[in-house]
């Protein structure tokens, strides 16, 4: 199991409000903005962004940035790792 | 006034009684305790879980009585939705405040977009899909009276349906600021939210009519003022079966009512005060008109004549 | 003869009153700068009125010091408007003030001590609710009975206008002064911070690199009158308003619908109601706030309105800001002027048309074509969207 990919759902059903969703509901390479996956939407992508900032402390300046970075959960964790590692 | 009476088809409240979806519940009310909660509904009912899980207290307590309101008179689309609130949407205020004021990096927006008056109005239309007219009024106590004077407007303007309503929300600072600042407050705070679907003609259950609105703001007023708006829809005081009162009992009528000590107090109360009426007046045949007069505040004077419809 | 405009007042980032705000939208001045009054916000511009609150309070007579600076600016602005008129018992007055923010800059001051438990001033939240701005206005005015104010965002402007017309036509009132006003605050700064929407750079309004707005403050007053009371005051018209319209977008809760539904529904529904063809428009004062969102859709809804055929337009807020619930009622101001003068006013900070919609803003001041018409838009949350069409008075 993948601790960032499990802390990354815990915090985005907090940070979302997702109450009806358990981390187990969250597949890790769920669209996140498609209405088949979680059906997120703009105001959302900003707090994935307040999120990334919080918790993992990666600031993203440009909402645009964001668009490849929240695709899913494995984007997610993969844009955190490449920002901690430059 | 020879303005035709407007019908109320339809009347839903959220409050801290039993009034949603218990038509008769004005019979069996007692007034409100310090301790008592909000009696909410399964929300998941009337609203759809991506738009849920953002919503405060207040919104979802406004979209599920707009939805009730809807389905209850039978209408698929009201052609307007005209919302009243004195204080907006307190909690989602101070909650940006607190973080505006303590958080020293990026800011999460949803407390934000949710703090504007018209928050309620709009997740309305966006949760009905609805395009029509879309306005928020927010004049202290007399806010629900001018939401239901232009709502009487757009009627005559030549709208068929218009959703009207009240929402005001309690926040644990209240209570404090009210102290603070002396406050003479009689009935505990509360929240709620009461809508009304408001109609040109007649729907097939509808058994209250809207006479006329009157409000008046910035300046003492007195019995004359209420003497007058009677006069205008041909009526005196006698005539009147039962008056709803927040402040001084009306005199000349016989059952005067202190709605606050069934609503509890906030600043819409008087909507709560009209679905009382317009519960009261579909199950009780004696009643025929009902006075609701709104001194809540001493410079301000809400005054709402309701009829019943005749079988 | 309908409903009229008898008078109007403004204050803004370029001016306190009429003559100032005219002058700096001939001059190409705008008023947007680093913030001098309002201390420890984090943006780097905004639209700030030049005055401060002991300075507005001095000049407008106001003894309290519990008045939030919306009240003030406000007054200053409805002051204008409602110049030598006097009260009358024959006359029926209202007042429609519009406000998003009402008292909150006092508020934010309250909770500041309150969170720290440094001796919170309760009473500065007497001016919290937004019928409290209307209220104090009012007073200062001698206004009492139809006091009314009105909260959509950033609409909020329009609809006080659209909602006195009424008002006038159903023979509610008489006369009414309508408006709107927004102050500075860090609770709003904050707010568009964190939609990521506040330009740290010069607001670019229809500009292929736009990057989000500066807010600013302010206020506009109009007075209107009908019939009646034209009668009585003896007042010279200025302009009719003559079409308005609202209407929900139903999209999103902040961005507006990529097809521009709701905006178009409104401008067509003011045009509409004002009895003319979309070609009579002479002028349109675009919302155009800077953001990517809205000028993208208003500048589609332009389109689905016009055609090819899309009148000189431009957004004057890379003058003022975006003042919010005044917006509408500054906007209006200007459009006023805009007919009165024969003026088509520059869109600032306007390089490169937007990509997808390629349309092109007024860039200079444009005095030779005369201005009939002129279609003022403003769209606020929750899909709020008014429109409204004042056309020269005949």
């Amino acid at each position: 199991m993948d601790s960032l990919k499990e802390d990354l759902k815990k915090q985005i059903i907090e940070q979302l409000n997702l109450e009806d969703l358990t981390v187990a509901d969250i597949a890790d390479d769920a669209l996140l903005f498609n209405d088949q996956g979680l059906g997120l939407d703009s105001i959302d992508a900003l707090e994935l962004i307040v999120l990334l900032e919080k918790y993992h402390g990666i600031q993203l300046t440009n909402p645009e940035e964001g668009k490849e970075a929240f695709k899913s959960i494995d984007t997610m964790a993969a844009y955190i790792r490449k920002r901690k590692e430059a | 006034m020879n303005k035709p009476a407007l019908y109320l088809s339809a009347a839903s409240s959220i409050s801290h009684q039993p009034t949603f979806g218990n038509p008769g519940f004005s019979a069996a009310l007692r007034p409100v305790e310090a301790s008592s909660a909000l009696i909410s509904p399964d929300y998941k009912a009337y609203i759809e879980a991506g738009l849920l899980r953002r919503m405060s207290k207040l919104l979802r307590m406004s979209v599920a009585c707009a939805k009730d309101c809807i389905e209850q008179a039978g209408i698929g689309q009201p052609d307007a939705i005209v919302v009243g609130t004195g204080l907006g949407c307190l909690q989602d205020t101070e909650k940006f405040l607190n973080t505006s004021l303590t958080v020293e990096g990026l800011l999460p927006p949803t407390s934000f977009i949710q703090s504007t008056h018209n928050t309620m109005a709009g997740q309305i239309s966006l949760s009905l899909g609805n395009h029509g007219y879309n306005m928020t009024h927010t004049q202290n106590t007399l806010s629900f009276e001018y939401a239901l004077l232009d709502a009487a407007m757009l009627l005559r303007e030549g709208d068929r349906n218009v959703l009207v309503g009240a929402a005001d929300e309690h926040i644990d600072i209240l209570e404090n600021i009210a102290v603070q600042l002396g406050f003479e407050i009689n009935a505990p705070l509360t929240s709620a939210t009461s809508f009304f679907v408001l109609s040109a003609e007649k729907q097939g259950s509808a058994k209250a009519a809207l006479a006329d609105v009157y409000t008046s703001g910035g300046t003492a007023y007195g019995q004359e003022d209420i003497d007058a708006f009677l006069d205008r829809n041909g009526l005196r005081a006698g005539d009147i079966d039962l008056a709803l009162c927040a402040g001084a009992p009306v005199p000349g009528v016989t059952r005067n009512l202190d709605y606050l000590s069934l609503a509890g107090t906030y600043p819409t109360a008087s909507a709560f005060a009209l679905h009382y009426a317009v519960d009261l007046l579909g199950t009780s045949g004696e009643i025929k008109n009902v006075l609701i007069c709104n001194g809540l505040r001493k410079s301000n004077l809400g005054l709402t004549l309701l009829k019943a419809i005749e079988a | 003869m309908g409903v009229c405009i008898t008078g109007i007042g403004v204050v803004s980032a370029i001016g306190m009153s009429v003559d100032e705000n005219l002058s700096a939208l001939r001059d190409g001045r705008t008023g947007i700068g680093p913030l001098h009054y309002l201390r420890g916000t984090k943006a780097s511009l905004a639209g700030e009125v030049k005055a401060s609150n002991d300075e507005l309070r001095a000049a407008l007579g106001v003894g309290t010091e519990y008045v939030s600076r919306t009240s003030l600016l406000g007054l200053q602005a409805a002051r204008e408007a409602w110049g030598a008129n006097k009260r009358s018992g024959v006359i029926r007055t209202g007042l429609i003030s519009a406000t998003s923010v009402g008292g909150m800059d006092r508020s934010e001051v309250f909770y500041k001590d309150y969170l720290a438990q440094s001796n919170p001033d309760y009473r500065l939240l007497t001016t919290h609710d937004s019928g409290s701005t209307t209220e104090r206005i009012a007073k200062e005015l001698g206004i009492t009975g139809y006091i009314n104010t009105l909260s959509t965002a950033c609409s909020s402007g329009v609809n006080a206008i659209m909602l006195g017309a009424r008002l006038i036509l159903q023979g509610v009132l008489d006369r009414v002064l309508v408006g709107g006003s927004d102050a500075l605050s860090g609770f709003t700064i904050d707010g568009f911070r964190s939609l990521m929407i506040y330009d740290d750079q010069w607001c670019r309004p229809f500009d292929d690199s736009r990057a989000g707005l500066n807010l600013g403050e302010g206020a506009g007053f109009l007075l209107l009158e009908g019939e009646k009371s034209l009668e009585l005051t003896g007042n010279k018209p200025i302009c009719n308003v003559s079409g308005w319209a609202n209407a929900a977008d139903a999209y999103h809760q902040t961005a507006s619908s990529p097809d521009g539904k709701g905006a178009t529904l409104a401008i067509e529904n003011a045009i509409r109601r004002a009895g003319i063809g979309s070609g009579q428009i002479s002028y349109v004062n675009a919302h155009g706030t800077g953001t990517k969102n809205n000028d993208h859709s208003e500048s589609v809804a332009l389109q689905n309105v016009f055609g090819s055929h899309i009148p000189p337009f431009s957004s004057t807020k890379a003058f003022t800001g975006h003042t919010l619930a005044a917006a509408g009622s500054i906007e209006a101001v200007f459009s006023v002027l805009a007919i009165q003068h024969n003026l088509i006013f520059p869109n600032l900070n306007y390089h490169t048309p937007i990509a997808e919609t390629g349309l092109v803003p007024a860039t200079q001041l444009e005095t030779g074509l005369e201005v009939n018409a002129v279609l003022s838009n403003s769209f606020g949350f929750g899909g709020n969207n008014s429109s409204l069409v004042l056309t020269k008075y005949e």
